[in-house]
């Protein structure tokens, strides 16, 4: 008896359950599983737009190999891809932390405080934060890295290596852009930091932990969740801002339907392919340490 | 254990305050810099001495600014066209959270994963098809689609909007929070499932309903890439206005033959033009938008 109605409670559930799911399962099978195969079969067809619709022939790796090689643009697009987006995201996951870090410990003005940093999140669109930085340049254009050279420290580093040295003053000349990016991993960390067992910090001050201790032994590793998931947003979110030089040239591309949207196949799933490569490089650093095996008696 | 001595104390929370006081005029600036910028004649533009206050105030650069963006329809169209993708886009998002929170159907755990994959996949990787089919539809019934807002309302409608998986998650958590004796109650009043999604559950979480809504019609307002390459610029949008606002200031001067030039200030004045709205917006209901954000409740769980 009691067998029998579980049982036609479950398939009442499921039927329901799917009759909810519905149109999120179409949608994404749809719009994006379909869409995700047909680019990797795409990057290696050739797509000509006709008026009977279009044509597609297999080419093989040409696409590949005009990409990487018989294209002067793309490779150098990457390379800079690269050397944006990694110190960005490691600035911003950085800055959200000490910054959630911060407010955790005041109490007065901490409304105040989290409305300023969310405030990017709402304005933040493309061509928004390019008129800013084109503007930035048009004004500053020569003066600026000319100030952060002058700084001792960075002149110490350009001697050893030049490429890092221009690096971190791009960091630095760029960090209002950068930090807009900041807002939902900010609110992400100081929801995370409050979830912390209060006891387990009462637990480390009576073995007379400070506060810097308690920072690295006990806040760290159990954010370590939350670092993942606001990294994995920010490599999300800055690799669909149109500050990279890619991103434009794969716009471009699918935008051009005559020189072919096979190739502009190629390029989305060459960049896609790094930017997913990214994520499981985060998640590999942000991985659980598995837990020790502990033998009971 | 021993007590930290007061002015200890105190000395680190001035450190704090002081740190973040800088950090937020880091965040601000950009912000400082297209108000201050928007206000400025030209006169004050090319004044090295001017930094932040204009020392004539103007509003010569918001009419130029307007005037480019084309303004009065601009603005309408971003209105409605987000607002009608908010609205698909929250309709679904409350449907599948539902589903997700009340009801343990087959593969629920491979279809929840499923909704947080859709988040890391890179949206370029999905354009190129996504605009085929389109087109290819377009082309078989003779409706027309690239252009329209179409696509994105199917998109939207069918859970594939800007960013959907946040929009889910925040109903998830808030439907985990509402008591599941509701649903019972009403189901042994002869509710059907539908009903009493609609009038318990839906009617209990107005504010979230809302919060939703606002996000998405932010994203929606934001975003422009899929909008780029399905509107294609036929349904003038303010951001989209915004990203061609230099060649289209070129253009409109030359016709007119006047002398203008292309300024700083001309840009950001457009900038102001097209975040105000959303700032306005935000200054409304900012402690629910960061309510939303921290009900996703992908912290911790």
């Amino acid at each position: 008896m009691k067998k029998r109605h579980s049982f036609s409670l479950r398939k009442r559930q499921n039927r329901v359950g799917y009759l909810f799911m519905t149109p999120w399962i179409a949608g994404f099978l749809l719009f994006t599983l379909f869409p995700f195969a047909a680019t990797i079969a795409l990057s290696f067809m050739e797509v000509s737009s006709t008026i009977r619709g279009y044509e597609i022939r297999p080419v093989g790796l040409d696409n590949y190999v005009t990409a990487f090689f018989r294209n002067t643009e793309f490779v150098p697009a990457l390379g800079e891809f690269l050397m944006m987006i990694v110190p960005y995201t490691f600035m911003v996951v950085v800055v959200s932390f000490i910054v959630a870090y911060l407010l955790n410990h005041i109490t007065r003005g901490r409304a105040l405080f989290r409305t300023i940093y969310f405030l990017p999140v709402i304005i933040m669109s493309g061509p928004v934060m390019w008129q800013l930085l084109d503007s930035q340049t048009v004004i500053h254009g020569m003066a600026l890295p000319d100030d952060f050279d002058s700084l001792f420290l960075l002149s110490i580093l350009r001697s050893y290596s030049p490429a890092f040295a221009n690096l971190l003053s791009g960091v630095f000349r760029q960090l209002s852009t950068i930090l807009w990016f900041t807002g939902v991993p900010v609110v992400l960390f100081i929801n995370g930091l409050q979830k912390i067992n209060p006891s387990m910090y009462e637990a480390a001050r009576i073995d007379s932990a400070n506060e810097w201790q308690m920072l690295w032994k006990i806040t760290m590793p159990q954010i370590r969740p939350v670092a993942l998931i606001s990294t994995i947003f920010t490599i999300a979110q800055l690799s669909t801002y149109n500050i990279s030089s890619v991103y434009n040239l794969i716009r471009t591309a699918t935008a051009n339907t005559s020189q072919g949207l096979g190739f502009a196949a190629t390029y989305a799933w060459i960049y896609s392919l790094l930017v997913l490569l990214l994520m499981g490089l985060a998640f590999l650093i942000f991985r659980q340490p598995r837990a020790k095996e502990v033998s009971l008696p | 254990m021993r007590r930290k001595p007061a002015w200890g104390r105190i000395a680190g929370k001035t450190v704090i305050y002081a740190v973040l006081i800088v950090i937020s005029f880091v965040y601000l600036e950009p912000v400082f810099r297209i108000i201050s910028k928007t206000f400025m004649s030209a006169l004050d533009v090319i004044d090295p001495a001017v930094q932040w206050l204009p020392r004539t105030f103007s509003t010569d650069n918001l009419k130029v600014a307007s005037r480019v963006l084309n303004l009065e329809t601009s603005l309408v169209n971003s209105l409605w066209f987000s607002s009608l993708l908010a609205a698909c886009q929250t309709l679904v998002s409350a449907l599948t959270g539902y589903a997700l929170s009340r009801f343990e159907f087959r593969f629920k755990r491979f279809w929840f994963m499923m909704i947080l994959m859709v988040f890391i996949v890179p949206l370029p990787v999905l354009m190129v098809p996504r605009l085929m089919m389109f087109i290819t539809f377009q082309d078989l019934t003779k409706i027309k689609m690239i252009g329209t807002a179409l696509p994105q309302v199917a998109m939207a409608l069918l859970g594939q909007g800007v960013y959907s998986t946040v929009l889910i998650l925040i109903f998830y958590n808030f439907f985990n929070m509402i008591p599941g004796v509701l649903d019972e109650a009403a189901m042994i009043d002869g509710a059907g499932p539908l009903q009493v999604f609609y009038h318990v559950v839906v009617r209990l979480s107005r504010v979230t309903v809302l919060v939703v809504f606002l996000f998405s019609f932010v994203w929606n307002w934001n975003e422009t890439y899929v909008t780029g390459t399905l509107v294609a610029g036929t349904i003038q949008l303010l951001p989209g206005k915004l990203a061609l606002f230099d060649q289209q200031f070129e253009s409109l001067v030359s016709s007119s033959g006047s002398a203008f030039r292309i300024n700083e200030a001309y840009k950001m004045a457009a900038t102001f033009i097209s975040i105000l709205p959303l700032i306005g917006l935000y200054l409304l209901v900012q402690r629910q938008f960061i309510q939303g954000i921290e009900n996703t409740g992908i912290t911790g769980e």
